[in-house]
């Protein structure tokens, strides 16, 4: 064959055209545009939101679908193309160097968000997203509408709840610190109330509570545990002092297990997210016996009721005193271990 | 100034110098990129430098303006000379420059300020799109025109190639970039995924890859100083791309809910890519055996060659990471980063460099200032790079191995910061080997020593 120019010039359109239809032009006319279950319009303030979105290149580190094989945020529902109607552009994203926003909205109140976007490490000690203060509080506002409304109505059901719980938790922090505990104690299910923490606060067990904390709890609730971070100036009800919790010690012993409930799943409502996606089950018990050492100065680690320890485990015993009584309080009631 | 615009090759001489200078900023935006992965609040709250708009400054200006420029500009010199004629229009070359260049410059321009249309690849805005459209359209009338009034019968291939480049492009640009919607640059909905990476993969496919074949198709047997091993080959390797590559765009959005039938074909499609990259490897490949030696103590040759190996590593990488299997793994990470810089710095850029050292004597008649200064480069390069790519990759398959373990994105961050200061490390090398190359290329239009007609002669008819 001989490459004449009207040969390159015609066939390479040719064969291109012909290519192309193939790839563009079929689903051209074959790809509906069919609402999902979740999808719903933008509002004038998320449209703005998404602008900023698009402008300020949130898609080079944010993805916005779940695909059948994530574990991470959002990975209850995988994506559907009914989910992006409307959307000029619908940007997928194609690197995660932050989560998919795919189900984003409703993880978060507001405020968690206004203090994520002035500085995402207030939140999120060891993110990599740059702080965006520089947009000003408008475009901030606009952002977190945006971000809100991902997941459409699923994420309109997230958001109420969050404003729901929110009232809840505002009422229970005007009501005073003692009070406010109770409240937060009085939300975990009776059975965790009562639930010691089950691995020993060990050497390695702290120090692995104290890489835990740095990297998720400490701009929040602080270097020293009293709740006072960097975010806390931004998000409300302020994060939790744990030094207060001395004194509200369940039968004046348990804590463990309301750490590690509230830890697992969060206060929804306030800036305390859940963690269960980002800790298995080890590294929160770690982290409640961190907790619990340093800011309580006493944690219920291996303390009754207890089984058979695992074994790799040494003998350890909990040489951790719970605080004295207040005078004409009723010692806690114990119950004697059964000898092996 | 109407003197200078039609000075014989100046065209070209412009596009290699802007391509360039062009490498160096785009290495500056990298480099900044790079050191905010180590650190975030680095320069923290400067708008024009916040990571968001600082990485489709430092894409595009590489993509476009060093490795495009670069190569269009080596393309000018040797298409009429592989023709045996002038250029048809030295003035209208110039206004293609132009407009290609206001299309890169609006990149740092505006981006910076959040002007953008932020679909990866096609962000430049309405009007930038306008006139790189303008451009290419100029050098297809420039280049035909060439063809037409040409003194060599035969068309080699490294002119079908260039010509097919601008081609496609005019078609493609417009297409991908749905020009058609001014004001967002996208169509409503998931459907947009496809026509944003339609263009996506065409530009490295459909321009990048063209303009760096042709390139590479002219410099080798002239290096190793002996003919072309197959016309066959060569029109083999040429038919296939096209009917292949425009198709499989849809492996980049593989795990989205796009119609199944779609990803097939790009899967087929992208693992069918080995087809044409195997054989124009092939075929240079056997050009130039038995006379390595020959591109081997030839600097730009050297680069050339190097791109060629690239093209290799990248291509059979890239056909095995759109398979599902592996994107599981490989996808959203930083996997998919040490690709993209294997091909587009590797493959296209090196090439663009060797190709531009080598006619750089030719389009301006004077000798490079030093040959060293290439070897430099080279080795610069190659250390930035060949690390990037084993960093990049050992990165991505962290990432990709946790998240699949069911870590989560935030949990494996801080697993990541050795490979990301590694990256930022390596970074150094490419932005000393941009502006090496920077310098070498100033020095030689400044100082380099004319060569004399005899020398000149000899260096045109090499091959």
């Amino acid at each position: 064959m001989k490459m004449t120019p009207a040969l390159l010039i015609i066939g390479a359109l040719m064969v291109f055209w012909a290519s192309t239809f193939i790839i563009v032009g079929i689903p051209s006319m074959t790809m509906k545009e069919t609402p999902s279950e979740i999808w719903r319009p933008l509002t004038a303030e998320e449209e703005a939101g998404h602008r900023l979105y698009v402008a300020n290149g949130c898609s080079y580190c944010h993805s916005l679908f779940i695909r059948n094989s994530d574990w991470d945020i959002g990975a209850e529902r995988i994506a559907q193309s009914g989910d992006y109607v409307g959307v000029e552009p619908a940007i997928l994203g194609s690197e995660r160097t932050g989560p998919d926003l795919s189900q984003e909205g409703g993880e978060h109140p507001d405020d968690w968000h206004l203090s994520h976007f002035k500085n995402p490490r207030y939140t999120s000690p060891v993110s990599l997203m740059p702080s965006w203060e520089f947009l000003g509080e408008k475009d901030i506002r606009q952002l977190t509408a945006y971000v809100q409304a991902l997941g459409g109505k699923a994420a309109d059901r997230r958001v109420e709840r969050q404003k729901r719980w929110k009232a809840a938790a505002v009422a229970a922090y005007n009501s005073g610190p003692d009070r406010n505990v109770e409240w937060i104690h009085s939300q975990v299910p009776e059975v965790w109330r009562r639930m010691p923490n089950p691995y020993p606060a060990t050497q390695a067990v702290l120090q692995r509570g104290k890489r835990i904390y740095q990297d998720f709890c400490i701009n929040c609730h602080g270097p020293i545990g009293d709740g006072k971070g960097p975010a806390a100036k931004d998000v409300f009800p302020p994060p939790l002092n744990f030094t207060i919790l001395r004194r509200h010690l369940v039968e004046n012993r348990y804590i463990g297990g309301i750490f590690y409930y509230q830890i697992m799943n969060g206060i929804t409502g306030t800036g305390m997210p859940y963690f269960k996606k980002h800790l298995e089950s080890e590294k929160i018990w770690d982290l409640a016996n961190y907790l619990g050492v340093y800011f309580v100065g006493y944690t219920d680690a291996n303390i009754e009721p207890r089984g058979i320890d695992a074994s790799y485990e040494e003998q350890w015993t909990n040489p951790y005193k719970p605080p004295a009584l207040p005078p004409g309080a009723s010692p806690p009631p114990s119950s004697p271990r059964p000898s092996p | 100034m109407i003197k200078f615009i039609q000075k014989p090759q100046g065209a070209s001489l412009a596009f290699m110098l802007a391509g360039a200078a062009w490498f160096v900023v785009g290495a500056l935006y990298g480099m900044v990129s790079a050191i905010h992965f180590v650190s975030p609040e680095f320069f923290s709250n400067i708008p024009a430098l916040v990571f968001g708009r600082e990485r489709p400054i430092h894409v595009n200006t590489m993509l476009y303006g060093f490795t495009g420029t670069m190569l269009i500009g080596a393309g000018l010199y040797y298409v009429p000379a592989l023709l045996r004629t002038r250029l048809w229009s030295e003035p209208l070359a110039w206004a293609g420059f132009l407009f290609w260049n206001i299309t890169i410059a609006s990149g740092p321009l505006c981006f910076s300020f959040g002007y953008t249309q932020g679909r990866e690849y096609s962000e430049y805005v309405f009007w930038a799109d306008v006139s790189l459209v303008f451009a290419v359209l100029c050098l297809i009338v420039d280049v035909v025109m060439t063809i037409a009034h040409r003194r060599e019968k035969q068309l080699y291939v490294s002119v079908w190639y260039l010509v097919a480049a601008l081609l496609w492009t005019a078609c493609n640009y417009p297409l991908g970039n749905v020009m058609w919607h001014p004001s967002t640059g996208a169509m409503p909905g998931l459907i947009d995924s496809l026509f944003l990476w339609f263009w996506g993969h065409n530009l490295p496919g459909l321009l990048i890859t063209p303009l760096a074949t042709g390139a590479a198709y002219f410099v080798i047997p002239r290096a190793a100083r002996a003919p072309l091993n197959s016309h066959t080959l060569s029109l083999a390797g040429f038919w296939f791309l096209v009917a292949l590559y425009t198709h499989i765009g849809g492996h980049h959005v593989l795990q989205s809910p796009i119609p199944n039938w779609l990803k097939t074909v790009s899967v087929v499609d992208s693992v069918a890519m080995i087809v044409p990259v195997s054989i124009v490897v092939l075929n240079l490949w056997l050009t130039a055996r038995f006379f390595g030696g020959r591109v081997w103590s030839d600097p730009a040759a050297r680069l050339v060659m190097g791109g060629i190996v690239w093209y290799i590593v990248t291509c059979v990488q890239g056909p095995l990471q759109s398979l599902p299997f592996m994107q599981r793994v490989t996808h959203f990470n930083n996997w998919t980063i040490g690709h993209a810089h294997i091909a587009m710095l590797g493959f296209g850029g090196y090439i663009a460099l060797g190709t531009m050292w080598h006619v750089i004597p030719l389009v301006t008649g004077k000798s490079l200032y030093s040959e060293k200064l290439v070897s430099l480069q080279f080795g610069l390069i190659t250390v930035g790079l060949t690390g990037f790519f084993v960093v990049l990759t050992i990165a991505g398959l962290i990432q990709g191995g946790a998240w699949h373990n069911g870590e989560t994105v935030y949990r494996v961050l801080p697993e990541l910061a050795p490979y990301f200061i590694c990256r930022a490390a390596l970074g150094i090398f490419i932005l000393t080997g941009a502006l090496v190359g920077l310098y070498n290329l100033a020095m030689t239009l400044w100082r380099g020593e004319e060569l004399s007609a005899e020398e000149l002669q000899r260096a045109e008819e090499a091959a």
